[in-house]
């Protein structure tokens, strides 16, 4: 055998290694090696594959069915079209959460402090059933309280009817317009029920301030009367302050100042009484010596509404067959006086289309016709309530309660009075929280019970989309759990599950009552109230702040949801601030300009940072404020972002509803 | 074997338009877009949806009381250049990748492969409506957030661009259901993507853009006085016009149209005013 | 422990001076490798670049290393095929410093991209069109970048042969001696891809962008071939004069700079008229034709005195180079030089970073961006390498023949 020589060795070698390393390019090996790199470095998650089904629900906040594709088990879309409710499209944000409650909670920590542990059904509702019956039996039924979510759902009934039976009157509902108008009913038509607006039918609308397509009343409903109005060329006057999208979508836009909505209804009512040969139609404004005060003029140099406009407005109302105006300043926040409500609403009065076709109706609310029969302890309970007129009474001069029941509500957030609530709380020995997630509200309770998203809420067809996540249970069936385990109380409950009850629940009837009359004292305290804001200390808060919604926001409860934050857009909320809207030439004033650090102080306190955003769609000498941003508990994803207006607004309570009207508050920049 | 005869497109009426963003959410949800706690950083932002705020006044020359605002939902418009063709098209940024991660498919959407991409970002420098997402950071969807991950979109790897492809996973689904039940026919197929089928009054529409029958039928999008294509002045040109400026260059030709009886939004909207 | 000796002895034989400077060029390196963890390990958030701003800091560097860099090719061209001998004792640093160039052009490149381990798919999946053209300006880059990359590497390896540790050995000089008599061959070569990658990566990946304004002329390929001629010949002038300065030696004789001076000024003439052709056309017919107005692209006066700078900066090279009475004084021809390499600079951020920060619709403004501390290291960090390895050039290889004959001929040896 010849010896190989060391250089043909290395050149065997030399080609060995080269046809190795171009074979295994060639191959490639390294290639997928890469590529197994870029899949093992980045472990990127596949989502589960399943079978496609589709199953429907229904949103409690619209009423819209809607249909959510399913794979496998887990819902992936929520496939509506047409409701445009906030809720409907994020649901499964709050579906899946990842901070939703799991199992009941009781609070360990010191109140607030937001330190919970979980506790099996059976304990925390028997503690609460407990608390029920100590207070009942030591007489002190009427020291129970509930705070109801603003909506009518049948938890809300439920809870009604189980603080009535308990033995208090205390149940008060979230502000919202079905509050407020219900007062307003009761203040000048004498009925009960809500204002229902037939925007469907009429053909010329004027809004003082309603941001209409914004989030008021419901949107579902709103976005098909939008349509209904384009195909019939409706007539569409928003009166508003800010250039909000509404006003752009409107035919016409009446820039009024600040807060001067009710003056401007009754410019109109003078014009219908004055030159339309109306008076007959509500004679106690017409004979009232307080209505000169309103002629054009001097309603001009209020409102900053040209005269010659407000004739021209007053004329078109006569005009049209079927008009309406329509009150409830804001969008899922409203706020308004009843005064200002029952204003407008004398213009539906006065040319005597209250009740028809395309004007004002009457809403009952809905409620459950199963009559209670109290026991004696409720019965002595009832008479000891001293019922506030509302929320905000409630909290600043209500009496003492011992229980508390949050109803999927957040007062502390949502009421301007919040930090007195939070005082209110730590000095109760019980509060109970229901909801889905842990909000400003829960965070200072001493029981959370987790509720169900509507996902989870069986249809009256059929299944839910999906099965209860954790523990979770449906509010009306842990009311009915809690009343249950009541002696006496569990005789106003008759139902195996909250299937039963909502099966019976009336829907409230829509009516048309006539008799409309307006008090004019209560006008007369409105504008004595009204001008005290605007001209109380003007020198010392020369801005004014006026609330704005962003779709969606709206009263911020969709803070929770990453999907709703991740749509907002630069104007809004970038870069960790809130941002506020401000005309050039206040900010020229003020000395600030587009993007600059504030903060705003009213007589009540400092709100800030937030940053500014110079826009012409404000009113110079306004602030045009953001609403639903500034939790201070809504899971990670909702807290601390941007800031909560409610903490410096106005907070004179309003005398007929009970509710603050908080629409207009004087500020400075600090 | 079917020739393809779509052409998608879609019309937004911005009169209809109340800037709710159902569309954005809709779209969010539909196409998997990453949940970070904050996400504030707009110009970072992962999502295929501007709901952009636009006001007549951009141009500091109105009052205030004759300002309005209206909200322009802006997606990728699937340009197709000069060429409104498929197989001829050249899209602003279909050309300029250098590894084929894009591309027009035959229905005239702009398509992109989220794992062929290298996230060079050439694209996003040569896209003129601001329509192209990069990943800046890694996509996460914390914990239960899983549970609603769309399993036919699949999830993004950090450093890579992703983009609005019309939800064409969708029309891939309605064409396995049309397939299963033994219609080949590729050219019965109807879909929405999930912007459209959520928008609340209607106001997106979308369909074929060569169907005499499809709500967005291109000719009679075209003769529309209130129909505008974004940053597309050269609409406006005569055809004489138009052939010659467009013998200098290729122009987007976006296949979605805007609708507003608005002049001043048609403006603002076709592009800049001072040229 | 002997290497750490050998490092320490290494280390005292700088001067005071020098040795303050690796301290600082260390330092720079040092953040590098955290910052270039931190981004490639967690992504580009960490950078001010967003998904309007899509490129940054890092994007002018490439420009920037490409074009300077390509004072190698175009040296490299006078000197192999036209035989303008006077450039043989600059070509040596030349070709160093456009590999280096050019490596941390592809360095850059990789942070630049999201996903460097998929860099491959730039050949694997290339965007080629009919007849083999490439679609993709990028794609072109890909191939042409790391082509000429290659043959840079070639070309150094005479000159890292020259060390004289490996000198020693008689196969290795053989070699290196070959390849430097092939060497013609590969300047050719390098022209050739120099030239397509000059163009695409300087100025038509920004050319063909037709949907943008403030980018698309189609000239605009041509324009960054000739930029790179002109910028890059003052950048291999002025590294040379700044190493002879600090050694405080002539390394490179007098004519060679005033050659490619000439040289460099002439290829400034033809720059600066194609450059105001350029803003000409772009005012009268392409920005038009996008629907806008040319001054709007600036932004008000701050980029309309960019673009003046720059183009006060282009006439600077062009009356020192070619005057000569300025280009045989020092300081003037050294303006020269820095005015040069900042024309170049200037004009590629007037196009990219204004670029990007142009609105692309009526109701936005123009946006800005500030490079974080991520951005600044990974780039000050090539920087700061580059120097280093020149340094090591410097000291070890012939990289300015020249020094060794004056001192071959006074000292005799070492």
């Amino acid at each position: 055998m010849k010896k190989i020589e060391r250089r043909d060795f290395l050149k065997m070698a030399g080609g060995a290694v080269c046809g190795g390393l171009v074979g295994t390019t060639f191959s490639g090996a390294p290639f997928l090696g890469f590529q197994w790199l870029v899949e093992w470095s980045q472990d990127q998650y596949v989502p589960t594959r399943g079978e496609e089904k589709f199953a429907n629900s229904v949103c409690h906040l619209c009423g819209s069915n809607i249909t959510v594709r399913k794979i496998g088990q887990r819902a992936v879309k929520v496939e509506t079209a047409n409701s445009g409710c906030p809720l409907c499209q994020a649901m499964l944000q709050l579906l899946y959460h990842p901070e939703r409650i799991q199992q009941p909670l009781k609070r360990v920590g010191s109140k607030g402090s937001g330190k919970f542990k979980p506790v099996t059904w059976e304990e925390a509702v028997k503690d609460v059933s407990d608390a029920i019956t100590k207070l009942r039996s030591e007489n002190k039924a009427q020291m129970i309280a509930a705070v109801n979510g603003a909506h009518n759902t049948v938890p809300n009934l439920l809870m009604e009817r189980l603080v009535m039976a308990a033995g208090s009157k205390h149940v008060y509902t979230e502000p919202c317009f079905c509050n407020l108008s219900k007062s307003a009913v009761a203040a000048t038509q004498n009925a009960e029920g809500t204002i229902d607006y037939d925007l469907e039918n009429a053909d010329y609308v004027i809004s003082f301030g309603a941001r209409l397509f914004e989030g008021w009343g419901n949107s579902a409903r709103m976005n098909k009367v939008l349509l209904e109005w384009k195909k019939k060329n409706v007539k569409f006057v928003q009166v508003d302050t800010l250039c909000t999208r509404t006003a752009s979508m409107a035919d016409s836009w009446v820039p009024v100042k600040p807060g001067t909505e009710s003056y401007l209804a009754l410019g109109i009512a003078h014009q219908l009484i004055m030159n339309h040969g109306k008076s007959s139609n509500l004679s106690e404004l017409s004979r009232w010596s307080g209505i000169n005060e309103f002629s054009p003029d001097k309603v001009s140099a209020i409102t900053g509404v040209p005269a010659e406009k407000i004739a021209e407005i007053a004329k078109e109302f006569v005009k049209y067959r079927k008009a309406v105006a329509v009150a409830g300043r804001g969008g899922q926040c409203v706020s308004s006086s009843v005064a200002e409500i029952a204003a407008v609403q004398a213009l539906n009065a006065l040319i005597a289309h209250l009740g028809k076709d395309g004007n004002a109706f009457i809403k009952a609310c809905p409620s459950i016709p199963a009559g209670v029969q109290y026991d004696d302890i409720a019965k002595a309970g009832h008479n000891n309530t001293r019922v506030a007129k509302g929320l905000d009474d409630f909290i600043k001069n209500g009496e003492k309660v011992e229980l508390l029941f949050l109803n999927e509500s957040n007062p502390v957030f949502n009421s301007v009075y919040g930090a007195d609530f939070v005082n209110k709380m730590k000095d109760m020995p019980m509060v109970v929280a229901f909801g889905t997630l842990i909000n400003d509200s829960a965070k200072y309770a001493d029981y959370i019970f987790p509720t169900l998203t509507i996902m989870e809420v069986p249809t009256a067809q059929g299944n839910a989309v999906a099965a209860p996540r954790y523990t979770s249970k449906h509010g009306g069936d842990i009311i009915l759990d809690i009343a249950r385990k009541t002696e006496k109380v569990k005789d106003a409950f008759p139902w195996t599950g909250v299937r039963d009850v909502a099966a019976i629940v009336r829907d409230g009837q829509t009516r048309g009552v006539g008799n409309f009359s307006i008090s004019t004292d209560l006008l007369k305290k409105h504008f004595t109230e009204l001008k005290k804001a605007m001209e109380e200390s003007a020198q010392e808060y020369p801005l004014v702040m006026i609330p704005f919604e962003i779709p969606f926001v709206g009263d911020g409860r969709s803070l929770a949801f990453p999907y709703v934050l991740k749509g907002l857009g630069h104007e809004t909320y970038s870069a960790e601030r809130l941002y506020v809207q401000m005309n050039p030439e206040t900010a020229r004033e003020q000395g600030v300009s587009d993007g600059s650090n504030i903060y705003i102080s009213s007589k009540r306190g400092e709100i800030g940072k937030v940053k500014v955003l110079l826009t012409k769609t404000v009113a110079p000498g306004v602030i045009a404020m953001p609403m639903g941003f500034g939790h201070a508990a809504l899971t990670k994803y909702g807290s601390e972002k941007g800031v909560n207006p409610r903490e410096i607004m106005n907070n004179a309570i309003d005398a007929e509803s009970g509710t603050a009207d908080w629409w207009y508050t004087r500020v400075k920049l600090s | 074997m079917t020739t393809m005869k779509r052409l998608w497109g879609m019309s937004i009426d911005l009169d209809k338009c109340t800037g709710c963003g159902a569309c954005q959410i809709s779209c969010m949800q539909e196409n998997n877009m990453p949940i970070f706690e904050d996400d504030s950083d707009i110009p970072k932002r992962v999502t295929f949806m501007d709901l952009m705020r636009v006001t007549n006044d951009y141009q500091g020359d109105k009052k205030y009381g004759e300002v309005q605002i209206a909200y322009v939902p802006k997606m990728c418009q699937q340009c197709s250049g000069n060429n409104p063709d498929p197989n001829k098209a050249v899209p602003p940024c279909v050309s300029v990748c250098p590894a084929v991660a894009t591309d027009v498919s035959d229905d005239g959407v702009v398509s992109q492969i989220w794992s062929r991409c290298i996230g060079c970002r050439y694209c996003q420098a040569a896209c003129p409506y601001e329509a192209r997402v990069f990943n800046w950071w890694k996509p996460k969807y914390e914990t239960d957030f899983k549970n609603s991950l769309n399993p036919d979109v699949s999830v993004a790897s950090r450093g890579t661009v992703v983009k609005c492809t019309f939800c064409s996973h969708i029309w891939k689904r309605e064409r396995d259901k049309m397939i299963a039940q033994g219609i080949t026919d590729i050219n019965q197929v109807q879909y929405t993507p999930a912007c459209v089928s959520a928008c609340p009054t209607g106001a997106m529409k979308f369909g074929d853009l060569r169907d005499p029958n499809s709500p967005v039928y291109e000719q009679k999008l075209k003769n529309d006085p209130r129909a505008v294509r974004l940053l597309h002045k050269i609409d406006n040109a005569d055809p004489a016009e138009q052939q010659r400026r467009m013998k200098i260059k290729n122009y987007p030709n976006p296949k979605v149209y805007y609708l507003t009886s608005k002049q001043w939004l048609r403006d603002i909207l076709s592009g800049f005013q001072n040229s | 422990m002997k290497f750490i000796e050998f490092l320490k002895d290494e280390f005292n034989s700088y001067s005071r001076k020098s040795q303050i400077a690796l301290y600082v060029l260390f330092a720079i390196v040092a953040l590098f490798g955290i910052f270039a963890i931190q981004v490639l390990f967690w992504g580009l958030g960490y950078t001010d670049m967003n998904n309007n701003f899509a490129w940054g800091v890092w994007i002018i560097g490439d420009l920037g290393l490409v074009a300077l860099g390509g004072g190698a090719f175009f040296t490299g061209f006078f000197l192999y095929i036209f035989r303008v001998d006077k450039l043989e004792p600059i070509i040596n640093s030349t070709v160093l410093l456009g590999w280096m160039c050019y490596l941390f052009t592809l360095v850059l490149l990789l942070f630049d991209v999201g996903q460097p381990l998929r860099a491959w798919f730039g050949f694997a999946y290339p965007n080629w069109g009919p007849h083999l053209m490439p679609i993709s300006m990028l794609t072109e880059v890909f191939w042409c970048l790391s082509l000429y990359f290659c043959i840079l590497c070639v070309e150094l390896v005479p000159i890292v042969l020259k060390q004289r540790l490996l000198d020693r050995y008689p196969v290795v000089h053989a070699i290196g001696h070959y390849m430097h008599k092939l060497m013609w061959t590969m300047a050719a070569a390098g022209t050739f891809l120099s030239f397509f990658h000059q163009g695409s990566l300087g100025g038509g990946m920004w050319g063909v962008l037709y949907a943008k304004a403030q980018w698309f002329r189609p000239h605009f390929f041509f324009l960054a071939v000739v930029a790179a001629t002109a910028g890059g010949t003052s950048f291999m002038m002025l590294i040379p004069w700044i190493a002879g300065k600090i050694m405080k030696k002539e390394v490179v004789p007098k004519e060679t700079f005033y050659t490619l001076a000439k040289i460099s000024g002439v290829m400034f003439i033809f720059y600066t008229s194609f450059r105001i052709y350029d803003i000409y056309s772009m005012a009268v017919k392409y920005v038009p034709a996008v629907d806008r107005s040319f001054m709007d692209l600036w932004g008000g006066l701050y980029g309309i005195w960019m673009l003046a700078l720059e183009l006060i900066l282009c006439f600077v090279p062009i009356t020192m180079y070619l005057v000569k009475k300025f280009r045989e004084q020092e300081k003037t021809l050294v303006t020269g030089f820095i005015a040069g390499v900042s024309a170049i600079l200037v004009s590629k951020m007037n196009v990219l970073l204004h670029g990007f920060s142009v609105p692309n619709f009526p109701w936005r403004g123009f946006t800005t961006y500030n490079p974080t501390i991520q951005e600044w290291f990974v780039f000050l960090g090539c920087i700061a390498i580059m120097t280093l390895i020149y340094m090591w050039f410097v000291k070890y290889t012939p990289l300015f023949p020249h020094l060794h004959h004056s001192e071959h001929a006074s000292e005799g040896h070492e």
